[in-house]
Parts: C-alpha cells; sequence; structure tokens
C-alpha cells in the first residue's frame, strides 16, 4: 500500500461533460469539507510510505490560499518516500506565484492541467476557456519553480469535431512539451448537461480515426503510448496511475472517492453533508481472489505492455494461461501477443479491447 | 328427456361482431350463469381468448329455457379454425348469424355462412350493436337481404351489450331451429367434435349424441381405431361441469373414460357402445392438414426439453398442432411446427410465451410445397432449408388459395394493385352494397403467410376483412434462396421466394442482418444466394472502438458492470460460424420485411 488519492470535489463552474464527484465552491462548506477529510485520513490511514500521493477533482485549484495551507497541512499526515510522486490537478487560470509557493512548500512534482481542447467551438461546447499563450506562459511559470512535470488532457471525438481540429489541437499539445498527456474520448455520461440536451456520440468510424491520428502524432513527437489513453516521455509514465494499471492497492480520501485495501474495494459516499457528518464509506465490496484476477486482467491490458505473467504467478500461484484458456487461443489469433515474460493485447486491438476481454474473462 | 323440448345451436359471426358478448348474455338470462358472477365472455375460457377477443377452443353449455334444454356450442370465429367452426356446425341444427350493425356483412360472415348451410342448418340472422350511435340497421338489413338471401322479417335486431331483443332471439331458437330428429335406431353414434386433456379425467370428449345412449360405466368403442374404454364419468357443462348419469341422442356432453392420449380421440369420429354397437360410423370430417410451418426454437439451448414439454402439454387440447424435432447449425435444437395458419401460429407462440414461460425464436414460416422431382415421384417439402437441389426438381408446386376481401369501394384499387403484387389471379367483384364490395382473387398462400395481413391492413386503413380458402397446387417459378453470414449459410434464414422477388427480399433480408449484427472483430461479409449466384450482398465492417476511454480514479466499478453486461450478451449469441448473433437478429428479419 503505498498511493493515495485525495478528492477535493470544488468547482467555480460545472463543465457540460462532467459527472465527477463535484460541487460548486461554496466558502462555509470548504472548512467543514478539509475537517471531515482530515478525520478520515487519520482514522484509516496505517502510517505506510507513500509513494503516489494525487489530489485531484473538482478542481483543488479553485481553493483560496488558506483553504490550500490547510489541505497541504493535512496532508503532511502522510509518510512520503523522498521520491514520492506528488500531484495536484489544476486550472491554469488558477496558476499564480502565489499557488505555486504554496505547492513548491508542500513538496508537490507533478501538476495536471485540464487543457482539454484549444478549439473554440470545442471549449464552448464543454462549457471551458482556455488560450494558448496564457497557458505556455503558466507553463512556464510552472517549470521555474522547478515543476516540469506537466500532465495536460485532452477530450476529442466531441460532436461536430474534424480530423482537422484534432490534428490541430495535438500539434499544439505538443509544441507544449509536457511530459505526460492524457486523451479522452468523450463519453456522454448521465446526469451531465451533455445528456440532458440529448447530445450524440460521433461515429466509431471517426473516432477511430481520431484515435489513430493521436496515437501516430504523439508517438512520432516522442511519447510513448503505454495506456489505452496515456503517453509519456519516457521515464514519466503517471506512477500513481500505474498503481492502477497494476491492480495495487491504494487509499481513496475525500467525497465520493474510491480505495482498495486488503481485498476490500470502498467508494466514499457522494453525499456532501453525508461526508461531513463523517459517514465516509458508501459501500465496501470484498472481492474474492477469482475478481481479484479479473481485475488484473481488465486493469493490466490496459497497458501497452501487458501483464507480467511471472508477477501473476507470484501473486496467486496460479498460470494466467490456466485460469483463462482463451489465451491461448488469442494468441493463436495474434489479437493477444506474448514478448519477454509479458503477456499483452495486439496494439491493432488496443481499442477494441472490451471486445478481447470478454473473450477471456 | 324430451327431444322436442331441445335445440342445439352455435352463434356464428365475423371477428368482433359480438358472438362471445351475445354467449354471455343469454347465459345470464337463462340463468346458467348468476349476474353476479359474469365474468365477460364466459366461454372464452383461455386468456389469450378473452384478451384477443376471440375464441378458439370450442365450448359446449346446456341451458334452461321456458321448458326447454338449449345447448350452445360456440365456435372460433377466425379463419384458421374454419374446420373447427364446421366440426361444431354438424352438432347443431340451427345457426344464429350475428351481424355488426356498424360494419355490416364481412370475409368470416359470409364463410360462416356458407359452412352453415353446408350443414344445413337453420339460420337466424341477427343485426348485433343496435344501440351504437353509428349503427346503420337499415343498411345491414339490406345487405343481408341481398346478398345472403334472407327475408326482411327474419331479421332479428339486439343489442348483446345492454340485453336489448335477447329475449326474443331465445325465443326464435325455439321457434324456428328444428329439434334433434328421433333417431330409427337404438344404436349409440355419438359424434366427437372436440376434445381436450383434464389432469384428473384423462382426455375428456365432447360429443353430441345421433343416436341411442351413453351411460356411466358403458363400454365404448372409438369407431376409426376400434379401440375400447370404459366410461369413468360424464355429464354435460351449465357452463360448470356437471354429472349426469347418462347422455342421450340429441344431447351434447362430455365423456371421460381414463384415456391416456389425445390420439385415442379423433375428432369426428364416433364413440358407439358394446351394449348397443352401431355398424356405421356418422360422417366425420376431412382431416384438416397444418398448411403453416415455423421452426420454434428456444433461445437458451438448455431449455429444449421444457420446449418439448410445453409443446406436448399444448398438443393435448390442440389436435391440430403438428411438431417434430428439428436441427439448425445456427440455433441448434428446436421444432419444425405445423399450423393451421398464421393466427394458429400466433397463438402457439404467445402461449409458449405466456404459459410456459419460453423465450422462443421462431423462423419466417412458410407453406408446405410439393415438389415434383426428375424421377417423377413427388414429395412435400414443410421446411426450405430441406429443399432438394435444383437439379433433382422438376416442378415446385405452392398451395394456392381463393380469398374474399371485403373493403369499402374506394379501396378496391388499392386491394387490386395489392393483389396483383402478390402474384393474385383476378376473378370476380361483387357489390355487398352501393359502398361496399366483395373481391376474389387467387393468390399463392406463401404471399398471404409473408406479410398480406400487413399490407392489407396498411393498405386499407384496417378497413378490409378477408377470408380464404385453400384450391390446391399449382406450378409456380419458385427458388430457393440462401442467406450467407460471413460466407457461412444460414440454414434458418433460407427462404423458398417466387423468382421475381427474390431479389427485393435477399436486400431486405441483408439489410436487417446489417442492422442487427453488431460489429466484430473482423469484416463481415452478408450474401444472399440463389445457387452460386449472389444476388444481394453488404458488410459489416470490423469493429472500431470498444473500450472505455477513461478509468476514472482507480474507480473499477463501471468498467467492471460494462465488461458484465457486455460478457452476459455474448453469452446468448447465435453463432454462426465464428459470427456472434444476437438471437433478436431472427425475429428483427421476419418483422422488417414489410418495411
Amino acid at each position: 500500500m503505498n498511493a493515495v488519492y485525495v478528492h477535493i470535489p470544488f468547482c467555480r463552474h460545472i463543465c457540460s461533460y462532467c459527472d465527477f464527484c463535484k460541487v460548486l465552491h461554496i466558502d462555509n462548506f470548504v472548512d467543514d469539507y478539509l475537517d471531515a477529510l482530515q478525520d478520515e485520513i487519520l482514522s484509516t490511514y496505517d502510517g505506510e510510505l507513500i509513494k503516489t500521493l494525487y489530489i485531484g477533482g473538482g478542481t483543488p485549484s479553485c481553493l483560496t490560499s488558506k483553504e490550500l495551507i490547510k489541505l497541504f497541512r493535512i496532508l503532511e499526515n502522510f509518510k512520503k518516500t523522498p521520491d514520492c510522486e506528488y500531484t495536484f490537478e489544476c486550472n491554469p487560470d488558477d496558476i499564480t506565484d502565489e499557488l505555486l509557493d504554496i505547492l513548491v512548500s508542500a513538496g508537490v512534482n507533478r501538476v495536471s492541467i485540464g487543457v482539454e481542447s484549444f478549439d473554440k467551438n470545442n471549449l464552448k461546447f464543454m462549457e471551458r476557456n482556455l488560450d494558448y499563450d496564457d497557458l505556455a506562459h503558466k507553463l512556464e511559470l510552472l517549470r521555474n519553480r522547478g515543476i516540469d512535470n506537466i500532465n495536460l488532457d485532452l477530450i476529442y471525438a466531441l460532436p461536430n469535431e474534424t480530423l482537422n481540429i484534432v490534428k490541430s489541437d495535438i500539434k499544439k499539445l505538443i509544441s507544449l512539451n509536457p511530459t505526460h498527456i492524457s486523451t479522452y474520448s468523450l463519453i456522454i455520461e448521465d446526469h451531465t448537461v451533455l445528456k440532458t440536451n440529448n447530445t450524440k456520440y460521433i461515429s466509431e468510424d471517426l473516432d477511430r480515426k481520431m484515435y489513430d491520428i493521436i496515437v501516430k502524432s504523439l508517438e512520432k513527437s516522442g511519447y510513448k503510448h503505454y495506456e489505452v489513453s496515456n503517453f509519456a516521455k519516457p521515464g514519466y509514465e503517471s506512477k500513481h496511475n500505474m498503481n492502477y494499471w497494476l491492480n495495487n492497492e491504494y487509499y481513496g480520501f475525500g467525497l465520493g472517492a474510491t480505495g482498495y485495501k486488503a481485498g476490500l474495494r470502498y467508494t466514499n459516499t457522494k453525499n456532501l453533508s453525508e461526508y461531513i457528518h463523517g459517514k465516509y464509506h458508501k459501500e465496501e465490496v470484498l472481492t474474492n481472489i477469482k475478481e481479484q484476477m479479473d481485475n488484473e486482467i481488465m486493469l493490466g491490458f490496459r497497458l501497452l505492455d501487458g501483464i507480467d505473467v511471472n508477477l501473476f504467478y507470484d501473486k496467486y500461484g496460479l498460470n494466467i494461461q490456466d485460469v483463462y484458456p482463451a489465451i491461448k487461443e488469442l494468441l493463436k489469433t495474434h489479437e493477444l501477443r506474448y514478448k519477454s515474460g509479458m503477456l499483452s493485447i495486439s496494439p491493432e486491438y488496443i481499442y477494441v479491447m472490451d471486445a478481447i476481454l470478454v473473450k477471456i474473462l | 328427456m324430451e327431444l322436442n323440448k331441445t335445440r342445439n345451436f352455435s352463434i356464428i359471426a365475423h371477428i368482433d361482431h359480438g358472438k362471445s358478448t351475445l354467449a354471455d348474455r343469454i347465459l345470464e338470462l337463462t340463468g346458467a350463469v348468476d349476474s353476479r358472477d359474469m365474468k365477460d365472455q364466459i366461454l372464452d375460457n383461455m386468456d389469450l381468448e378473452r384478451e384477443r377477443g376471440i375464441t378458439i377452443k370450442l365450448n359446449a353449455a346446456e341451458l334452461k329455457y321456458n321448458g326447454y334444454t338449449l345447448h350452445l356450442i360456440d365456435t372460433p370465429g377466425h379463419v384458421d379454425f374454419s374446420y373447427e367452426v364446421s366440426r361444431s356446425l354438424a352438432s347443431c341444427e340451427g345457426a344464429l348469424l350475428l351481424v355488426d350493425a356498424t360494419q355490416g356483412i364481412e370475409a368470416q360472415t359470409l364463410a360462416n355462412f356458407y359452412l352453415a348451410l353446408e350443414n344445413n342448418l337453420e339460420i337466424i340472422p341477427v343485426i348485433n350493436k343496435i344501440d351504437l350511435p353509428n349503427a346503420d340497421v337499415d343498411k345491414r338489413i339490406d345487405e343481408l337481404v341481398n346478398v345472403l338471401g334472407f327475408k326482411k322479417e327474419e331479421i332479428l335486431l339486439c343489442s348483446a351489450k345492454t340485453g336489448k331483443g335477447v329475449k326474443e332471439i331465445l325465443d326464435a331458437i325455439i321457434e324456428r331451429i328444428p329439434a334433434p330428429k328421433e333417431s330409427k335406431t337404438d344404436e349409440t353414434k355419438a359424434l366427437i367434435f372436440d376434445s381436450y386433456f383434464d389432469s384428473y379425467r384423462g382426455v375428456v370428449a365432447i360429443v353430441r349424441l345421433f343416436s341411442g345412449s351413453i351411460k356411466k360405466t358403458d363400454k365404448i368403442k372409438m369407431m376409426q381405431t376400434g379401440e375400447v374404454f370404459e366410461v369413468t364419468e360424464l355429464g354435460v357443462n351449465t357452463p360448470a361441469k356437471e354429472s349426469r348419469d347418462e347422455l342421450v341422442n340429441g344431447e351434447v356432453g362430455w365423456v371421460a373414460a381414463s384415456i391416456k392420449d389425445i390420439e385415442g380421440v379423433s375428432v369426428g369420429d364416433t364413440i358407439t357402445t358394446l351394449r348397443a354397437e352401431a355398424k356405421e360410423e356418422l360422417p366425420g370430417y376431412k382431416e384438416m392438414k397444418p398448411m403453416v410451418y415455423s421452426g420454434i426454437f428456444p433461445i437458451e439451448p438448455n431449455k429444449f426439453d421444457a420446449l418439448k414439454e410445453a409443446l406436448e402439454k399444448l398438443k393435448l387440447n390442440d389436435a391440430s398442432l403438428r411438431y417434430e424435432p428439428e436441427t439448425s447449425e445456427a440455433l441448434g435444437f428446436g421444432f419444425r411446427c405445423g399450423f393451421l395458419g398464421l393466427l394458429h401460429m400466433d397463438i402457439i407462440k404467445e402461449r409458449l410465451k405466456r404459459e410456459f414461460n419460453l423465450d422462443i425464436i421462431a423462423t419466417s414460416p412458410n407453406v408446405i410445397y410439393e415438389v415434383l422431382l426428375t424421377d417423377n415421384s413427388i414429395i412435400y417439402v414443410d421446411s426450405p432449408s430441406s429443399m432438394p437441389e435444383r437439379v433433382k426438381i422438376k416442378e415446385i408446386r405452392e398451395p394456392y388459395v381463393r380469398a374474399n376481401i371485403f373493403v369499402p369501394s374506394e379501396y378496391i384499387g388499392a386491394i387490386m394493385k395489392l393483389c396483383q403484387d402478390k402474384r393474385g389471379t383476378y376473378e370476380s367483384i361483387e357489390y355487398i352494397n352501393p359502398t361496399r364490395a366483395d373481391i376474389h382473387y387467387e393468390l399463392p398462400l406463401s404471399e398471404i403467410v409473408y406479410d398480406f395481413f400487413d399490407k392489407l391492413k396498411s393498405s386499407t386503413k384496417g378497413y378490409a376483412s378477408f377470408d380464404y380458402e385453400l384450391i390446391g397446387y399449382k406450378a409456380s417459378d419458385l427458388v430457393k434462396m440462401d442467406i450467407l453470414v460471413n460466407y457461412v449459410p444460414v440454414d434458418a434464414l433460407t427462404q423458398i421466394v417466387h423468382r421475381d422477388f427474390a431479389y427485393e427480399r435477399g436486400k431486405k433480408v441483408i439489410s436487417s442482418l446489417r442492422k442487427m449484427i453488431p460489429r466484430q472483430l473482423f469484416n463481415i461479409p452478408l450474401q444472399a444466394s440463389i445457387g452460386a449466384k449472389v444476388i444481394a450482398r453488404d458488410n459489416i465492417p470490423e469493429l472500431r472502438k470498444d473500450v472505455l476511454a477513461k478509468c476514472y480514479g482507480g474507480d473499477i466499478s463501471r468498467k467492471k458492470k460494462l465488461l458484465e453486461k457486455q460478457k452476459a450478451g455474448k453469452q446468448r449469441m447465435k453463432m454462426i460460424g465464428k459470427v456472434e448473433v444476437p438471437p433478436e437478429t431472427f425475429l428483427a428479419v421476419l418483422e422488417d420485411k414489410d418495411k
């Protein structure tokens, strides 16, 4: 157990596609929320060394300086390794010298920024703002203060989006030279503005073309495609996300957060008032060995490198191909491949991996 | 029992003209059923009958009225069951011919009228629903007089709903319908006109006695089979089942004799007794052969035995249902079932679903073909996939019907176009009155089975009524059309079609497959072919995206649910070669045909 996720559910504005656990920033709630967060951490954290700490949202950067100082003081409870990956999700508008002072003194060494798009119409559709020059300036500020491990998020496959828009967005992202890029095909979730507006998906074929363009462009520019939606400069793969894909345990703190400890998968309440009153855990599911192996498959195959079969054996005392006999057949049809101890989905099938997973599970 | 105080009668009518409602009112008026216990349409036992407003299985009730004993024998109102109608009519001396005051004579009014004439019945014409605001009694009287040749003063008026005129109908039954004839002999002759299975009594025969009597503990003999049984119980329905010691000439009732097998009681057979054995049987009926066939398969392969059991049970009450095991590469183990017609098929399918809780796939219905082979032998083919190779066939013949279609005159053009499109041959047209016509066409039954009903409905806004009788086989230029998915022929989708229609129908099947089969990890060619010649094609492109782009903050529950759903979907898929096909595909191919 060496990973921690902390959820800050507050936002200044709710984007049209977002179904994350979030509430509009209302001052008097933040203080109570942070108190409850402290209680949850103190009552649950067992004092392990933490290798990756991730503060996500919501928009953590929308907290006031005072609130942020309080938050980081609470997080000082975690014992971090010296090389701990410490990520803070950020809105470019919020990046100021004042914020940077706080982040740097807290030890934050990685920042994740939701760019989503540079295209005017896309941004309008998502109800977001972004200015390329301003962002470039903010990245410079970050780097000047020693935070050079930066992730930029991109959303594609929006209604009316063309291949040219995707190409242009990707080009701009690359020009900003982040260490890590996450790209997500739009999901129209329940309880979002998009769903209410009856937004329709673009065609599967166009979506795939966009994905192929993204993969090709990023690989050409020196980014390693290491997970379905994630790309990194060598050595900059997100430790935090890798921990998820490797089906390792992690703490989840805060509203709606999920965690995994000692075979128990838990999900926190999404009700702010419940949370503030100390009722953190809403659901707890104890996973049996078979379910743990299923999760290993489901998560591990998201990685282009796939699953380490020896590690699987060490963990469960069983050969992966004996537990999942379909694997042998899929190796014959080249839907899976096996190379130096790693079993993976062939890259041409990674974007249809669910169809492969249902054959295996 | 006094024979001259007995009257046996049926009610015959076009569907929805109020037959069952009138039966209810008669039961109420004769006190057979207390009005407090009155459930609408008491003679219709099955839920399905009540829901569809039609009577499928016959039922008989003994009623008392003014010192007379009346036997009301209910009849089905649909063309598929005209055989059963003629069965019950043979047990009566008279019939009420019911006509809806708002609609007038329809196709089955006429069909039933002729059946009653053939059986030499006294027919009492009754105009029903006279209470409705749009009732046009004068017009109906004219129709009955001009088309069916009744005298104006013979015609009775009623509203089965309100009960108005029902007493007059009962009086007319007594006055006009002759009493059963005295028999010149004491020999026992009882006509079996229906049977059903009762889990306590075994197979129960519903009979009309034409001479002699049957008593409890009598040894009875089925004259066709020679089988002998001992009567355990007999009686009448009032309509509640009532046991008696004896049934005598002129009576209608039921007989139980611990008969295990429904085949042991064949409808149309004559029952006699060993103590007064008859030498000759009563004129029976010609056996009605199934004309419409369809493959029925359980969606879940492990439900085969349940389906088999269900069909066995349905067969106990429905001698006209035929089935034999069939294996389909695509659909697995099931049964090829034979039905009297489309309605009969629909009813069986519905009952399998409702009463036996079975999810089934029924293949596209087809008729039974007469095939003349090159060696001059004749075979009958009830399944398109078992049609022999073309080189072995000299000629394919298909069943033809004579159709009577009743429509308001403004739809005559539409009907003629429809019949022409369906390879019909025009015979004649008769005007029932200046605004309504009865059009006669000869049509291939296969076209009626295909989508004639739906087309008829849509091209006449539902104002047409329709009836047909089989007239025999005719040679046609028919071909076997195969459907191939990823180059694998799908036996369950094979069709026999007229050569001129093959391209159009092939295209339709391909387009519904295109819609229904989900994209898979490889490209799937779809083809319709006649022999080696492909007449229509399309393809389902390979799957391009099937992944959750984002796995939120380690929350795997959503992805898990999604995969579980996908997996459950995959498990119910039918396999055609390596292509996964949702079971609904086979239904969609059926439903898409008329679009």
